[in-house]
């Protein structure tokens, strides 16, 4: 029962003192949760479990036809643009064979850096499709941290300006616009000249990328170099 | 770009900020309005703090949120350094503006009558088309208006309606910086908070338009700094508020107390 002055007659407590408890209680809580952090709880070690799935590719096979990319922003997005293909070919028209043509393919990298800079999870690591490396896009905030923490260049995820959040490859596991067989690749079922290849072992990890050599005989057969 | 955010970096600020504005409304003694002399006490130190910690706070949100861009408009931060460069400084702003709102919330609970005077009453749409009116030129006396206009108060609501929302869709943003949540969760709150933040900038513009920018209101505004206004404004605009105040004027030079 409350008098007056809001204070309960049996335990003598006014609203006053509630607040103030509450708001101490709040406040200790606040200015105690980093020094707990940074004192008593024991030092982060965070080991993403390695993908069970990378893009090989052959860019000495590679035509420049940017089919691969079509399919993928077709899958993903149901249209065709080059802007949304997550996965990407650039091409250079002054350099001489085979630098006129780059194949930038998400490495699904063992480190994941764009993983570890975001602030929400968004992206993360898809432990119920191979580990793949993948952005929820209800949970990215734009920051865009993921496309500078990429180390490559072009970086590997990238912006979707048009629904405002960033995406990647994810091995196509999640492609609302084509119903595939499964452990199937878009990029790699309709590239023409058969440029990308998968595997589900991790590639050496070197500065010249997941570079492979995917050209035999009868690539040869038709005079083009298989060294 | 490098490194984390500051929100990262600094999440516990964010916390810190609203349990701090509680702890410090439970040490906080108000003054209500009273009649001194020539002029009228409308806001008493508590109640300017609160209102530009909010205020400023929720422009500098307004600022950076629209920049970053909500789900249904552009964002104007073309690169990912631009970008955090803006959500550091929406982080900024979020202190001010949860210490602002969490000190305004503690305070009402503690004074429940100043949060019953900016309720609007059944008077509500006769007073404002009496009052709107005649400021058009019809010929309509001036309604008996209290502390606030009746037409503040409906616009009130709104303001209340959208910074809960904010503030519990903001807060639950922060808190997946360290938990992970639903993506059901976090898209919902992503386009309620975007929603609110919407319907918080047309109550903004508005405010700072009519209390602000419009000469006639300058008096008032003026009052937001030093916390009076003239009796002869008080009496001429707020003439419902004069006669309250008048009636329960206490003797002069007397602070009130609230009860606990």
């Amino acid at each position: 029962m409350e008098d007056k002055e809001g204070t309960t007659q049996q335990t003598g407590i006014s609203r006053r003192q509630l607040v103030a408890g509450f708001g101490g209680i709040a406040l200790g809580a606040a200015f105690a949760a980093p020094i707990v952090q940074m004192f008593i709880l024991p030092d982060d070690v965070i080991a993403f479990a390695a993908s069970e799935g990378y893009l090989l590719v052959d860019r000495k096979k590679c035509q420049g036809c940017n089919t691969c990319m079509m399919a993928c922003s077709l899958a993903h997005h149901g249209v065709q643009s080059l802007s949304l293909a997550r996965i990407q070919v650039t091409q250079d028209p002054f350099a001489a064979f085979p630098n006129d043509r780059q194949i930038d393919q998400c490495r699904q990298c063992p480190g994941a850096p764009c993983v570890s800079v975001c602030p929400t999870g968004a992206n993360h690591i898809d432990a119920g499709n191979g580990n793949v490396r993948t952005i929820d896009r209800r949970k990215c905030i734009g920051c865009q941290a993921c496309v500078a923490a990429c180390p490559f260049n072009l970086s590997r995820a990238i912006w979707n300006g048009d629904e405002k959040h960033a995406q990647k490859c994810d091995l196509c596991a999640d492609t609302p616009f084509w119903d595939k067989p499964v452990g199937e690749q878009a990029c790699r079922a309709v590239c023409p000249t058969g440029a990308i290849s998968f595997t589900e072992e991790i590639p050496i990890q070197t500065d010249a990328g997941y570079e492979v050599n995917l050209r035999g005989e009868n690539w040869a057969a038709l005079g083009f170099p298989i060294d | 770009m490098g490194g984390e955010t500051w929100i990262d970096a600094a999440t516990w600020l964010v916390w810190l900020a609203p349990a701090a504005g509680v702890f410090a409304a439970a040490f906080t003694r108000r003054r209500d309005p009273a009649i001194e002399g020539d002029r009228v006490l409308r806001h008493d130190l508590a109640a300017r703090v609160e209102h530009w910690t909010h205020g400023i706070g929720t422009a500098a949100l307004l600022v950076s949120g629209v920049v970053l861009g909500l789900r249904f408009g552009p964002s104007l931060a073309r690169s990912g350094e631009n970008a955090q460069v803006w959500m550091n400084l929406h982080f900024v702003a979020i202190i001010p503006f949860l210490f602002g709102t969490f000190y305004y919330a503690a305070n009402t609970v503690l004074s429940w009558h100043r949060f019953s005077e900016h309720l609007p009453t059944r008077n509500a749409f006769a007073f404002t088309k009496q009052h709107y009116g005649k400021l058009l030129g019809f010929k309509f006396d001036m309604p008996p208006e209290d502390k606030y206009f009746e037409s503040e108060k409906m616009a009130y609501l709104m303001a209340l309606a959208a910074t809960l929302m904010i503030v519990l869709t903001g807060l639950l943003k922060v808190a997946a910086h360290v938990v992970d949540l639903p993506g059901w969760l976090m898209g919902s709150a992503t386009l309620v908070h975007d929603i609110s933040t919407a319907v918080m900038l047309v109550f903004f513009l508005a405010h700072v338009f009519f209390a602000a920018i419009l000469p006639a209101s300058w008096p008032i505004f003026a009052s937001m700094f030093h916390g009076y206004v003239t009796r002869e404004q008080a009496e001429h605009e707020h003439a419902g508020w004069y006669m309250r105040l008048s009636a329960a004027a206490p003797p002069p030079g007397r602070d009130t107390e609230e009860p606990a």
